[in-house]
């Protein structure tokens, strides 16, 4: 009898161990899976600052230049402070995914405005020559391509996560140990055709794209 | 022997690249093992040589892996920057605790270049600096069809900014890899060899595959010494250190 109890005690031990040591193994990955996140995501706001930092330089290089259309500038000025207006936490992935769609709105705004600024720089040719110009395109496109990978390498993070927490066994604890599913970046809006910026040098005849 | 079977490989891998390739796929080709490669087969292989020689020396004095890659034309609908920043995540080169990896993509026919850093070296060649490299030091021996001397000219200052940046130790992360892993290699080569042995004995007879298969074999790596990227294969040469890029860099035509 008492051989008996002692082994349904034991088989109980057993299962509580296990149960106890797969949620704590659980627990652990998907607080890893859900830094990782977090450090992609800052990653994603540092090259966004990045960009934001090289607009006053540009605009005042840009300004300089003999008449140049104030609209596009003030454009770019208006896209950026319209940023700003959109605060998120720099230390942790946005949980909303309303509030990141209308970050990437905002951000989208400044790179449609920046592209823009950079077609019409095409007609003026001192600017064109201007060495502290060609400098900053160069820093412009080589930031919007590192916002591009950040955004990749986020989606990316989160996409783990995400499946991460609708796996078996994690998938029966998430909620109850408070983890939800993040959003992702959206493919904007006609990226396909987009604010790519790509520049030519010296060649003559420049096919419109 | 081991030899034969490593080409047998990479042939099987070009054979693999080529496959993707027709079928449209965004695929990057196999990691080189080589600094300089040249897919569109219009360097000089004395250039090509001399080029190689000068970044396995320079990862041997400073640790940084500089690759140049010569392809004739971006894959079908790929955009220059994608493809590079895929390329260079899938070679990985730089090490891996620096970073500090660069690679001078080069697309002939669609007159396009890129210079991709690596997160280590972006401080010695930021972008201005590539962009700089491009324009003003490749381009212009690029639109006079001086392909090789505007290499050479980009490989050399590319060298010159990233030199100083990180402390060499000697050798190569081959040469350093090769030592090694040759004997589990070895080992690996000839579990693979015996498996292909004594599964051919089981269906020989039994089909025409079973006596086709080892010679195909075989095939694939005569075909695969000649083409592909690796030239001449010695012993050092380039092997992905682990290096990622976020990606730094500038691109540019010509």
């Amino acid at each position: 009898m008492l051989k008996i109890i002692f082994g349904i005690l034991g088989a109980l031990a057993l299962v509580v161990i296990i149960l106890v040591s797969t949620i704590i193994a659980s627990y652990n990955g998907l607080v890893g899976q859900s830094q990782n996140v977090d450090a992609k995501w800052a990653q994603v706001q540092t090259v966004y600052q990045r960009r934001a930092d090289l607009i006053p330089n540009l605009v005042n290089t840009v300004a300089g230049a003999a008449n140049f259309e104030k609209s596009t500038l003030t454009a770019i000025t208006d896209a950026r402070a319209s940023v700003g207006r959109v605060q998120l936490d720099p230390s942790k992935a946005p949980a909303d995914a309303a509030q990141l769609a209308q970050y990437q709105a905002a951000q989208s705004q400044i790179s449609s405005a920046l592209s823009r600024l950079l077609v019409v720089s095409e007609n003026y040719p001192d600017l064109k020559s201007n060495t502290n110009f060609r400098d900053l395109q160069a820093q412009i496109e080589g930031t919007e391509n590192r916002i591009s990978v950040a955004r990749q390498d986020f989606n990316t993070a989160v996409q783990s996560y995400n499946t991460s927490i609708r796996t078996f066994p994690a998938v029966l604890l998430a909620g109850m140990l408070g983890f939800s599913s993040k959003p992702y970046f959206q493919a904007d809006a006609g990226s396909q055709a987009a604010p790519k910026v790509n520049f030519d040098f010296g060649a003559p005849a420049n096919p419109s794209h | 022997m081991a030899r034969k079977t490593w080409n047998g490989w990479v042939g099987v891998t070009i054979f693999f690249f080529v496959l993707c390739n027709l079928l449209g796929a965004d695929i990057p080709p196999p990691a080189p093992g080589q600094f300089f490669v040249d897919y569109s087969k219009v360097i000089p292989v004395q250039v090509a040589n001399q080029l190689n020689n000068k970044l396995t020396q320079f990862e041997r004095d400073t640790s940084n892996q500089i690759l140049v890659v010569v392809f004739s034309n971006l894959p079908f609908g790929a955009s220059l920057d994608d493809y590079c920043q895929t390329v260079f995540r899938a070679w990985k080169p730089g090490q891996k605790d620096k970073n500090n990896g660069a690679v001078l993509f080069v697309f002939l026919k669609d007159r396009k270049m890129r210079i991709q850093t690596g997160l280590g070296l972006e401080g010695a060649l930021p972008d201005i600096t590539c962009k700089r490299i491009i324009a003003d030091e490749i381009a212009p021996y690029f639109k006079k069809g001086q392909y090789a001397e505007g290499l050479t000219v980009g490989v050399d200052t590319m060298i010159a900014a990233t030199r100083g940046e990180y402390k060499g130790t000697g050798r190569t992360k081959k040469s350093a890899q090769n030592e090694k892993t040759s004997n589990t290699q070895s080992v690996v080569v000839l579990i693979i060899l015996i498996a292909i042995i004594l599964l051919s004995r089981k269906f020989r007879g039994n089909s025409a595959f079973g006596n086709s298969s080892p010679g195909w074999y075989i095939g694939g790596g005569g075909g695969g010494g000649g083409g592909g990227g690796g030239r001449g294969g010695g012993d050092d040469g380039f092997s992905g250190g682990g290096g990622d890029s976020g990606g730094g860099g500038s691109s540019g035509n010509w």
